[in-house]
């Protein structure tokens, strides 16, 4: 095991923080949940539209990680890595039980909304399109519905997502493609 | 031939120009695919998460400091030989025991017939050096050798039949159910045999 780094945790590099969690230093793994928690719980909430089980799943993608830590390579970095466990977790969450009875959220639920130059009307208007989207997201298939939301809500590359979902990139555009054109049907339904 | 998905797609990403693909300009049906794709893609990236509570994220934090406490404490794994051990000993005392008292019942049954017979069979068991257990010091120190032997003190031939420890067909049996001239001629026997051996 090397010799802990003497830098405070803040300043280390994720190689190192990894290596400092693996050597059992205190906050270590603290503080990779601190830097990577709101994108973990985003993506988590992606899947689910509805904050208690984006909750649960951000518990348990992080604990994954802390079980799979020493099998990091470093060779994407963390925050795909922890996104890769992330969708994981999610759709077989997802594919286990439905989530349509959720997938709007009482007011009450958002009252923590981004509220800046909004009036209140444009912004329960602009809830309520979201709230349909995310709907329609759900619907979508597991692949096509992981690939729009890892494209979409977190600017990965295709060939991040295609590391992330283990296919190719030509896989994860025509994923894309397909996912983009059955949400339009699915809205078109819907109105 | 028209656009495929990937082309379209890196259309729409801005990843290539629409210049790099000739046949756009040519092929309406194309451009409007483009067109609703480039529009999905707005639609879809304007749909927002709920912002939770700033005093959410030290609260998940906390459920995952106390999810790692409980996974990072000790357990006990399926191949750890110290528990499996813990588990087997008393399994293995508890055998051992019952293999005791099948022999000290044995023995002790056979001395207390009455007759010649425990003559002939004492002899038998003291040039079986080790299988007189109830005079071996080591025996006397055993705690559960003690048990065993004052919990059959007064177990007699009837009680080993009854045990089962002398089925039909066995040596035990065949002794058991001797007659006293039958005992009598076996101890003779004996006698001489192990005279001739030296034993």
């Amino acid at each position: 095991m090397a010799a802990a780094d003497p830098r405070p945790l803040a300043e280390l590099d994720e190689p190192m923080l990894v290596e400092a969690c693996l050597a059992q230093q205190a906050g270590a793994f603290d503080l990779i949940v601190e830097r990577h928690r709101r994108s973990v719980y985003m993506l988590c909430y992606r899947f689910v539209s509805n904050h208690e089980d984006a909750s649960d799943l951000s518990q348990d993608v992080f604990l994954r990680a802390y079980r799979g830590l020493r099998s990091f390579r470093g060779h994407s970095s963390l925050a795909t890595w922890l996104y890769r466990i992330g969708v994981n977790v999610c759709l077989n969450r997802v594919s286990a039980r439905t989530t349509l009875g959720k997938l709007t959220e009482p007011m009450d639920e958002r009252q923590f909304i981004d509220v800046r130059a909004e009036s209140p009307s444009d912004r329960m208007l602009k809830d309520e399109r979201g709230a349909r989207v995310r709907a329609a997201i759900a619907q979508l298939p597991r692949k096509q519905r992981a690939t729009l939301i890892l494209r979409t809500y977190h600017e990965m590359s295709h060939q991040e997502i295609a590391d992330v979902l283990g296919s190719s990139v030509g896989a994860v555009k025509a994923n894309f493609f397909h996912a983009l054109g059955n949400l339009k049907k699915l809205l078109a339904e819907e109105i | 031939m028209h656009l495929n998905a990937e082309e379209l797609v890196d259309l729409a990403d801005g990843a290539q120009p629409e210049s790099s693909a000739p046949h756009l300009a040519a092929c309406e049906s194309c451009r409007a695919q483009l067109r609703e794709l480039r529009a999905m893609m707005l639609v879809t990236s304007d749909a927002i998460v709920p912002e939770p509570s700033p005093l959410f994220w030290d609260h998940l934090s906390s459920r995952v400091r106390d999810a790692v406490a409980v996974e990072a404490s000790p357990r006990r794994e399926w191949f750890d030989v110290s528990a499996w051990r813990r588990l087997l000993t008393p399994v293995f005392a508890v055998a051992a025991a019952g293999l005791v008292l099948a022999l000290v019942v044995n023995v002790r049954g056979t001395i207390s017939r009455p007759g010649a017979a425990p003559r002939a069979v004492i002899a038998v068991a003291d040039a079986g050096a080790g299988l007189d257990l109830l005079n071996d010091v080591a025996a006397d120190e055993d705690a559960s050798l003690t048990l065993v032997a004052s919990l059959t003190d007064d177990a007699d031939l009837d009680t080993v039949r009854e045990a089962g420890l002398a089925p039909a067909g066995s040596a035990e049996h065949a002794v058991t159910h001797m007659s006293g001239v039958e005992l009598r001629e076996l101890g003779r026997m004996l006698k001489e045999e192990m005279a001739r051996s030296g034993a």
